[in-house]
């Protein structure tokens, strides 16, 4: 087959033990790409109507893109996709890392599995085999000790491993699932739905080919897509970064961003370039979203600046098919000896979010996470949430064993990590992510509880950039911060390619970000569109970010599988994708409003001091205007049973 | 067509043990047969086999190689991006990465198990920056 997709899935039932290919007519890829959209379209046809997401009948999906393997640059994203236990609604999260060009080598572009194992299992599938294999001696162990003991027991040259910890075996809601020792797909907490399942692994080692219709064509494109990620003029040192975010901030023009910048920033430090930049610009919340970048200056974010986590970087890796390499493998003085190089997202939750400065405390913690399985997001939010409690007395020492939960304290920030990994007192409380907690707790613990549809959104604050207040909210997978923000959309720079969507300025005021206008929904629309179709393509956000004209992912779509789709039928499709995620939320009884991210997070009150200053996010009205791009009902965000109908093509 | 083993074959068994993808099956002295589903194309049971026996599918009769003349692949670290795409390609995992230069933070392909190496290529063919080249190993001439 040489569409670039394998064509098949694979089906587990844990229950009844039964394994099967299914083969996906060429139309559903049309419609829907693979990847993610494939997913979306499997789930909504084969999980019934208000499942519980713990139970047999939800369906986990592995899911691999459709340019993974064709010789594309920046696609080795995988998906994994399930109705999520943390918010009820479509789960999704995304990882880069090895696994992707895993599951298709084994033949397959998904791996789905539902039922539920009375025992610890693993699926182990290759070219041969595919097989629920025992995994009760690994129940218990973490992810890197789970993933290098399966290594080790199939033996085939490029076994790729995704696993929970012990966080999704005791189903944690803010569980994720490892690939490559430790990289997590985090989000939605998916872990808990493989716990659930009692499915610790899935082994992959197959061997089979990726064929492209023109590899040639993708070769060609790959080529220019690389010239541009290797010009790297030298930059300055990490702390500088702070005083570009501060002008970025005083400025009352916003000098469209051209994605190389960022591109020359993840190239030289990785996401941690962001650590000092984002709070000085305002695009980082802070002590539990309350605090302004005046609580957390240069002084205090310096131990977290850029060269900190460079400086112990023993080498730098890269995902697949990713010519830019902003991975890394630190090495740290503490209990473990090396962990993955940290994450902006995981600085900012464990450190400006609890206002942490010990950044030792931050690569231990950033390992426990990535071994225990859990979200790094979810949990430093909720660590914020129960340091705030705290502070309102609202939790005390007799819940602690005495320790002090006050901002900063690096101890109190470990306490609460370990405790929750482990669901130990406090811990079992706050595992499951701050919406449950905060229910639990009352006392008026829910108005420190920062989350969109029971998700804690990720580390930009939606004051600065209201395009992610709308995707926190919109989107049928909430408080996810990979979907879109009016600063993607300048990135992506899709008017150059694609007709009919809006065009952004070199420069323009940036008292106009604030002002309520439709364009902010449509520009919502096409980073939703668009998000789905890099989901599709299995194409890793930043190095869409380089720019439509510079990496090709239309060219490249057309290229591998034989189609002659222009950018505003792929746009479409996108739109397709994102019906049908919705459809599946109205399905099982989700209503869109009420996933609208927790006020604070808004500027409801606003703050009166800092980057953010006065800003009130009015996402009602641009919820209402982004459920009308769409053709849903703009009242309730749903869309009508006709174009239901329409959009999910059940029959195939 | 697939590849295709043909009626000269004399069941040796080497085939069947150099197919990373594991897709030949036959008894000892008997015809071996290949998985056309599962076949990859690598052309190393055609390099190995003793009697000439795997047409590819073009019908030619792949032509045996010494093994210590296999071609395998050589990086030019200039042209790499450290992508891992080769990395992945190789059935047999022969290349893995190396440790990094004390300048270059990237860690770059080699063939670090050079043992494992069927000579098929399929670095070469995914590689998209064309950084790697498949060349034989050379013989030192006699003094």
């Amino acid at each position: 087959m040489k569409k670039g997709y394998m064509g098949k899935v694979l089906v587990v039932d844990l229950s009844t033990r039964e394994i099967w290919e299914e083969t996906i007519p060429d139309t559903v890829y049309k419609s829907y790409l693979s990847g993610m959209g494939l997913g979306a379209w499997m789930l909504y046809n084969r999980i019934p109507a208000n499942a519980d997401p713990l139970g047999p009948d939800n369906m986990l999906g592995f899911m691999s893109g459709l340019l993974t393997g064709t010789g594309s640059l920046f696609t080795g994203r995988w998906m994994v996709v399930g109705k999520s236990p943390l918010t009820g609604a479509w789960g999704e999260a995304n990882c880069g890392g090895h696994f992707s060009p895993a599951i298709k080598r084994c033949g397959f572009d998904g791996i789905f599995v539902r039922g539920k194992s009375d025992t610890p299992v693993y699926l182990y599938c290759d070219d041969h085999v595919r097989e629920i294999r025992d995994a009760t001696s690994l129940w218990g162990q973490d992810t890197v000790e789970t993933e290098n003991a399966l290594i080790k027991t199939v033996n085939r040259p490029n076994a790729k491993v995704a696993c929970i910890g012990p966080a999704g075996e005791s189903i944690s809601l803010i569980s994720g699932i490892s690939t490559d020792k430790g990289r997590m797909a985090a989000r939605s907490g998916l872990g808990a739905v493989m716990g659930a399942k009692r499915l610790k692994a899935v082994v992959l080692a197959g061997t089979q080919r990726i064929v492209p219709h023109n590899r040639d064509e993708i070769k060609r494109l790959s080529q220019i897509c690389n010239r541009w990620v290797q010009f790297q003029p030298p930059f300055i040192s990490g702390p500088l970064t702070a005083p570009v975010g501060a002008l970025m901030r005083i400025l009352p023009t916003v000098l469209t961003q051209d994605g190389l910048l960022y591109k020359i920033l993840l190239k030289k430090w990785g996401t941690v370039s962001m650590n000092q930049m984002s709070p000085e610009m305002g695009d980082s919340p802070i002590k539990n979203w309350k605090g302004t970048n005046k609580d957390w200056g240069f002084s205090k974010s310096y131990s977290s600046n850029p060269d900190v986590f460079t400086k112990c970087e023993r080498v730098k890796y890269h995902c697949y098919s990713c010519p830019l390499g902003c991975g890394g493998i630190c090495l740290t003085n503490g209990k473990y000896q090396e962990t993955h190089k940290p994450e902006y997202e995981t600085v900012l939750a464990l450190g400006g979010l609890c206002m942490n400065q010990d950044v030792d405390s931050i690569f231990y913690l950033n390992e426990l996470l990535n071994r225990m399985g859990m979200d790094s997001i979810s949990a430093g939010a909720t660590a914020a949430f129960a340091m705030e409690c705290f502070e309102k007395g609202i939790i005390t020492t007799a819940d602690t064993d005495g320790v002090e939960l006050t901002w900063g304290n690096p101890k109190a920030v470990e306490y609460l990590i370990e405790k929750m990994a482990r669901r130990e007192g406090i811990g079992d409380l706050l595992a499951d992510g701050v919406k449950v907690a905060a229910a639990k707790i009352g006392n008026g613990a829910d108005e420190y509880a920062i989350h969109a549809g029971g998700q804690e959104p990720g580390m930009h604050d939606s004051r600065n950039d209201p395009g992610f207040a709308l995707h926190y909210s919109v989107e049928p997978a909430p408080g996810r911060h990979t979907n879109g923000a009016g600063l993607y959309y300048e990135m992506y720079q899709l008017w150059k390619v694609a007709k009919g969507i809006p065009k952004i300025p070199p420069m323009y005021l940036k008292s106009s970000k604030y002002k309520t206008s439709k364009r902010h929904a449509e520009i919502g629309a096409v980073n939703s569109k668009f998000m789905n179709v890099i989901n599709g393509a299995g194409v890793c956000m930043f190095g869409s970010f380089i720019g439509a004209k510079r990496i090709r992912i239309f060219d490249w779509l057309n290229a591998a599988a034989g189609w002659q789709f222009t950018p505003e039928d792929y746009l479409e499709t996108g739109a397709r994708v994102q019906t049908l995620k919705q459809a599946f939320n109205i399905k099982h009884g989700i209503e869109p409003k009420a996933n609208k991210i927790t006020d604070r997070a808004l500027g409801i009150a606003a703050q009166t001091q800092g980057a953010n200053k006065g800003r009130t996010v009015d996402v009602d009205t641009m919820m209402a205007d982004y459920w009308e791009e769409f053709g849903w009902d703009p009242s309730t965000g749903k869309p009508s049973q006709e174009m239901t109908n329409r959009e999910t093509i059940n029959g195939i | 067509m697939a590849f295709n083993i043909i009626e000269t074959c004399i069941g040796c068994g080497a085939c069947i043990r150099i197919c990373p993808s594991g897709c030949i099956t036959g008894e000892k002295k008997e015809r071996h047969a290949i998985d056309p589903t599962l076949c990859m194309e690598c052309s190393a049971c055609g390099r190995i086999c003793p009697s000439g026996s795997v047409e590819n599918r073009l019908g030619q009769i792949i032509q045996r190689v010494k093994r210590a003349q296999w071609e395998k692949p050589r990086f030019d670290h200039k042209t790499c991006m450290a992508c891992t795409i080769c990395v992945e390609a190789c059935p047999t995992g022969a290349i893995t990465l190396g440790e990094p230069a004390s300048k270059d933070p990237h860690a770059y392909p080699e063939l670090g198990l050079e043992k494992r190496c069927i000579g098929c290529g399929f670095c070469v063919k995914e590689c998209p920056v064309t950084a790697i080249a498949m060349t034989a190993p050379v013989e030192a001439l006699p003094a």
